[in-house]
């Protein structure tokens, strides 16, 4: 696959309920190949929205999303989904719900097998693989959930705030899970959050989304980034701060 | 055992000799209110003679028979009409009329298209059994939550996958609460069932009983159908529990 065929256009993409009011206006978003992009915004802003529709979940009322060159349709398999909640199902033990998406399309190989075990390893649960999703804390089933989105090797990922219910310190351990995989893969990915100092660490480009409108864009440029005090290096902090300043409301906007 | 069980059993000790007591001191008729002590001796006669055991054979079969028939058919309709959203809509207020019209009273009109027996006491058993889990077949189809649903799509799974691998065994917990409705009704359904149209099983023997005023008979038979009851209950709680054994209970952890 050529990197231009590996990218996600989100082109003047509207969308509304029928007789309600518009959720997202003119969102505009270009995520070149590993690119990981994450979407900034208050709660209510239409960031899930904006990400089922570059899922294909929702169709935009106008514009479109591509994937290279074709037009989306409809859910594809090239992309993986994270959602906010693990969603995992209780009665499959956790390897099988890794594998949950090639069996559903044929029979798993000892490849396969082999293959999440590898990304469960990588996560370091491989050791709970036998396990059920009752008998696991919240941040192992995010871990879970993670390895089930890449074990098809997904040419993009989109994550809707997956790590917003587990503690602190699992999320720092999460995030740079998923910045190790991830890179590893080479997946473009977009990231949805409302925590500013997660997108600023995770992404090499932060969108700032107000009341359906895709406002600010900024690439994020921090040194040594993911080495683990990247998170408190000044220029993070900055960068921090002018997010922060385009997510306060804007003067003259008056929403209804 | 705990102590709850043990506080259970020996209530129901307590109670009997109370009873039997207070039948004893009052010198009530046995025709109204039989001693414990007599109702058992009628009881062990009738397990030890062989009188009992057709009956039983015949309720017992009754019961599994319109219970199975019921409810895989409760099921299937709720299958169809949660996927059919059509049908739902269309069908709906038929089956509710259906549930609505107590279904002992349509026992004569059975009696009249399938004859007195078996088949009669098989159908409205199983039109008992029949409405809970449909019910709860359709409740429980949609309690699948919408990040998993949506799972589903992402994963480009087919209508039957999602309704194989993640609606059915999402709502299974609410389908087998349907299950044990349906088991206890079907009990019910079998023996009043027999009133009207039985020759043999217990709830004809209660009717015989009661034409020879042998009213400690009709105590004995209450008690084989209620411990009959009893064993088909637990068979089914036995049966949720291993089904659902994976999945998070609050006693669990």
């Amino acid at each position: 696959m050529t990197d231009r065929a590996r990218a996600l256009t989100l082109q003047q993409v509207d969308f509304a309920y029928p007789g309600e009011a518009p959720i997202l206006q003119d969102a505009s978003l270009s995520l070149a190949q590993g690119d990981f992009h994450c979407l900034v915004g208050r709660s209510g802003c239409g960031k899930t929205t904006l990400l089922k529709i570059a899922a294909g979940l929702l169709r935009p009322t106008a514009g479109c999303v591509r994937i290279g060159d074709t037009i989306l349709d409809g859910p594809s398999r090239q992309i993986g989904f994270v959602f906010q909640t693990p969603s995992l199902l209780d009665w499959r033990s956790v390897l099988d719900n890794v594998l949950l998406p090639i069996s559903l399309h044929r029979s798993v190989t000892a490849t396969d097998r082999a293959r999440a075990m590898d990304l469960l390893a990588l996560v370091g649960i491989d050791a709970h693989a036998q396990r059920y999703p009752c008998q696991m804390s919240g941040g192992q089933q995010s871990r879970v959930s993670l390895a089930r989105a890449l074990v098809t090797e997904p040419p993009f990922l989109l994550m809707d705030e997956p790590f917003a219910a587990v503690d602190a310190i699992t999320r720092e351990d999460l995030q740079n899970d998923l910045l190790r995989l991830t890179r590893a893969q080479g997946t473009t990915v977009l990231f949805v959050t409302h925590d500013i100092a997660e997108a600023v660490y995770l992404a090499s480009h932060v969108s700032v989304m107000q009341s359906g409108r895709i406002t600010r864009s900024l690439a994020i440029d921090v040194p040594e980034r993911a080495s683990g005090d990247s998170r408190y290096h000044p220029q993070a902090i900055r960068q921090c701060e002018e997010i922060k300043a385009a997510l306060a409301p804007a003067l003259g906007t008056v929403t209804p | 055992m705990t102590a709850a069980r043990l506080a259970s059993i020996g209530l129901f000790l307590g109670l009997g000799l109370i009873w039997e007591i207070w039948v004893t001191i009052s010198g009530v008729s046995s025709l109204l209110v039989p001693a414990p002590s007599a109702v058992l001796a009628v009881l062990w006669q009738g397990l030890t003679d062989g009188f009992l055991w057709p009956h039983i054979r015949v309720t017992f079969a009754e019961t599994l028979l319109g219970f199975a028939l019921g409810s895989i058919i409760g099921f299937a309709f709720g299958v169809l009409l949660s996927e059919v959203d059509v049908l739902r809509r269309v069908l709906w207020p038929y089956i509710l009329a259906s549930q609505v019209v107590p279904k002992l009273a349509l026992g004569p009109i059975f009696i009249v298209w399938f004859g007195f027996g078996l088949t009669s006491i098989v159908i409205i058993t199983a039109l008992i059994c029949f409405f809970p889990l449909l019910e709860n077949t359709v409740t429980g189809l949609r309690s699948a939550p919408a990040d998993q649903r949506d799972l589903f799509r992402m994963l480009g799974a087919s209508r039957l996958q999602t309704l194989l691998r993640l609606k059915i065994p999402a709502g299974l917990p609410v389908i087998l609460a349907g299950v044990r409705v349906s088991v206890v009704l079907a009990i019910v359904g079998a023996v009043v069932g027999e009133f009207i149209s039985g020759g043999q099983g217990l709830g004809a023997s209660i009717i015989a009983a009661q034409g020879m005023m042998d009213t400690t008979l009709m105590f004995a038979l209450f008690i084989v159908i209620t411990v009959m009851g009893m064993l088909f209950y637990q068979l089914t709680i036995l049966a949720e529990r291993w089904l659902l054994r994976r999945r998070q209970t609050g006693d669990e952890i």
